[in-house]
């Protein structure tokens, strides 16, 4: 991987950046296109969830209830108070983060268990909370939100989510190969020894647990202003274990694989529309053979396959 | 608020209460022994309660045999999952053994939620009780279908408590629970007494999801909400804590049923009813992490 001008996943990487880019421009037709913007959401769930579980070794399953706040946040910003989009949208990123940090100081010091736990007692309870709150969120019926473009057409939403998919897995990356991303491998193979190392464990668990939250926030905002509806079954478990699936399916020990899974499991949810419920029975059943028999991920293992085979030539 | 509506409400905490107990009884139990947190609880309570449904009333049991059979049928259930996909762990076979027991049990969860929305549809179902009818106590009245079930549950937690304390099984459970290693040097089978744990927490899970199935229905996602219930208790009770899951789950009955009364707004009180629990959650997790009977763990 280093010492090489390019590495082959470099090129394999942009290889799929250009192949999305490039894929409208082949005719794809309208509903996949916005099929395929929904899967670039997801991926960037399915990215920032797996730096949490796959980098620092912790699991939240907050994560879609994040995205619910900042797409509450963003929709009642700039609807009801009329602000502006590029400012309700940082505020979703602000108020998840808060919400991050304030759950992180909370569980982070106790064992991995703890966060699982109150992630997912916080996530049901703000999903009752918004449903309860009928005056201000209209409940279970959703709210309307406005669109990022005045357009209806779909390609500028596909072209942006793809962007923001882009950047949010460049800081990502940057982030993880940076000192920073030394110390999250350090705590995850063993925080007693990181800690006598001289590693603030605590405070890069707060800080991975809320920089997540954060991208989920802002993907949750802008996701809102792309569907123009915001209701609170975006953040039920059923949704969590959506991107779970995903993160899994993917890969979840590389933010790559895992933003990779995002968009299958998405194209697959559509295309395998008639057998209903099944797909996430489906999911589910692959999510437990994967974790027990191949724990990197369909991707993972493809590319540890293609580089082994290509190793002694 | 009189006097009579308030032990009304005391008695109907006393029960939700009992109902708690069992779940997050299971819950301690598989904490204690094998040191994760089953995240598919709630899907073994409705599994519990589906087959306590298809028993009593598509195939005509009599509602008592319902449960016997929901407890038994969870009981091999759960042994099967913990030699699937919890024993491994313990041979060494996955890496990443705290996330993989929270990630393949949630797994797990999806599954069987998913399957039995294919299954059976996400429509209600109402089994048949134990018993129907009013129970009065002077002016107090009571639903004899909720206490007929608590009652069955009282007879359950004993039992299990007996078990625990008294059969050479129950001596295993607790020691491996203290040392999984100095457990297995004195011959206790650790890998036995796994199963064993995970198949009588199901069966708890099992029991409750049967007993209240005539309450508050059987459906797909029936165990969602009370496993979080279950969860708030183990916490504040202390994770792996027997005695604690019990303490914690009749202080949770009270104070929801207590919160509800106290509001002034009905509506939204009743509405916030599931949330009064994360209130609990927050002030025992700033306040005293390891739990009102748990003992205090080294940070990891």
């Amino acid at each position: 991987m280093t010492g090489h001008a390019v590495s082959p996943r470099a090129v394999l990487g942009a290889g799929v950046v250009t192949g999305f880019a490039a894929l409208p421009l082949f005719g794809l037709d309208e509903y996949w296109i916005y099929i395929l913007t929904i899967g670039f959401y997801y991926a960037i769930l399915a990215s920032s969830w797996s730096l949490l579980v796959g980098y620092v070794g912790r699991i939240s399953f907050a994560h879609v209830a994040m995205s619910g706040i900042g797409a509450y946040t963003s929709v009642l910003a700039s609807g009801s108070f009329g602000w502006p989009l590029y400012f309700s949208i940082p505020l979703a990123g602000l108020v998840t983060g808060l919400a991050g940090l304030a759950i992180g100081r909370l569980c982070l010091r106790l064992h991995g268990a703890y966060l699982g736990l109150t992630t997912i007692a916080f996530s049901e309870i703000v999903r009752i909370t918004i449903t309860a709150e009928y005056e201000l969120t209209r409940g279970s019926l959703g709210l309307a939100a406005v669109g990022l473009f005045e357009t209806t057409d779909r390609l500028p939403y596909y072209y942006s989510f793809l962007a923001i998919l882009l950047v949010c897995l460049l800081i990502m990356w940057l982030i993880l190969r940076s000192r920073i991303g030394m110390f999250f491998a350090a705590i995850r193979e063993d925080e007693d020894a990181a800690a006598s190392l001289g590693v603030k464990v605590v405070r890069w668990k707060i800080f991975a647990f809320t920089f997540s939250s954060v991208i989920a926030g802002i993907a949750g905002g802008f996701y809102a202003h792309f569907v123009q509806l915001v209701a609170p079954s975006m953040m039920s478990i059923q949704e969590m274990g959506l991107v779970l699936s995903m993160a899994v399916v993917g890969g979840f020990q590389n933010i790559f694989y895992a933003a990779l899974g995002g968009i299958l499991l998405e194209v697959l949810l559509e295309a395998m529309r008639e057998i209903g419920e099944w797909r996430m029975t489906a999911f589910a059943l692959a999510v437990i053979l994967i974790l027990r028999y191949a724990p990197n991920g369909l991707f993972g293992e493809l590319v540890r396959t293609l580089s082994t085979r290509k190793a002694p030539a | 608020m009189t006097l009579l509506a308030l032990s009304e409400q005391v008695i109907n905490g006393l029960i939700i209460g009992i109902f708690y107990a069992l779940a997050a009884l299971g819950l301690s139990l598989i904490f204690g022994v094998l040191k994760i947190v089953n995240f598919a609880h709630g899907e073994l309570y409705m599994l519990g309660g589906f087959v306590y449904y298809v028993f009593s009333s598509l195939l005509g049991l009599p509602p008592v045999a319902a449960v016997l059979v929901a407890c038994s049928g969870l009981f091999v259930v759960g042994m099967a999952i913990e030699h699937l996909l919890i024993d491994p762990i313990h041979r060494g076979k996955v890496e990443r053994a705290d996330e993989y027991a929270i990630m393949i049990t949630f797994g797990l969860a999806l599954l069987l939620q998913n399957l039995m929305l294919s299954v059976f549809g996400p429509w209600t179902n109402r089994p048949e009780a134990i018993f129907r009818g009013r129970i009065e106590i002077g002016m107090l009245i009571i639903s004899g279908d909720r206490l007929s079930a608590a009652s069955l549950g009282i007879v359950l937690i004993c039992a299990i408590l007996y078990l625990l304390r008294y059969t050479w099984a129950g001596k295993a459970v607790r020691a491996v629970s203290q040392d999984r290693e100095t457990a297995a040097i004195v011959g206790v089978n650790a890998k036995l007494t796994g199963m064993l744990a995970f198949g009588l927490g199901a069966a708890l899970a099992g029991a409750a999801g049967a007993l209240i199935g005539p309450v508050f229905l059987v459906y797909p996602t029936m165990g969602v909400i009370p496993v979080i219930k279950a969860y708030v208790i183990v916490v504040l009770g202390g994770l792996g804590s027997v005695p604690g899951a019990i303490l914690g789950a009749l202080i949770l009955g009270q104070v929801e049923n207590l919160a509800t009364v106290l509001v002034p707004d009905t509506t939204r009180a009743l509405a916030y009813k599931d949330a009064y629990g994360l209130v609990l959650l927050v002030l025992v997790l700033v306040f005293r992490p390891q739990g009102l009977l748990g003992e205090k763990v080294r940070r990891s």
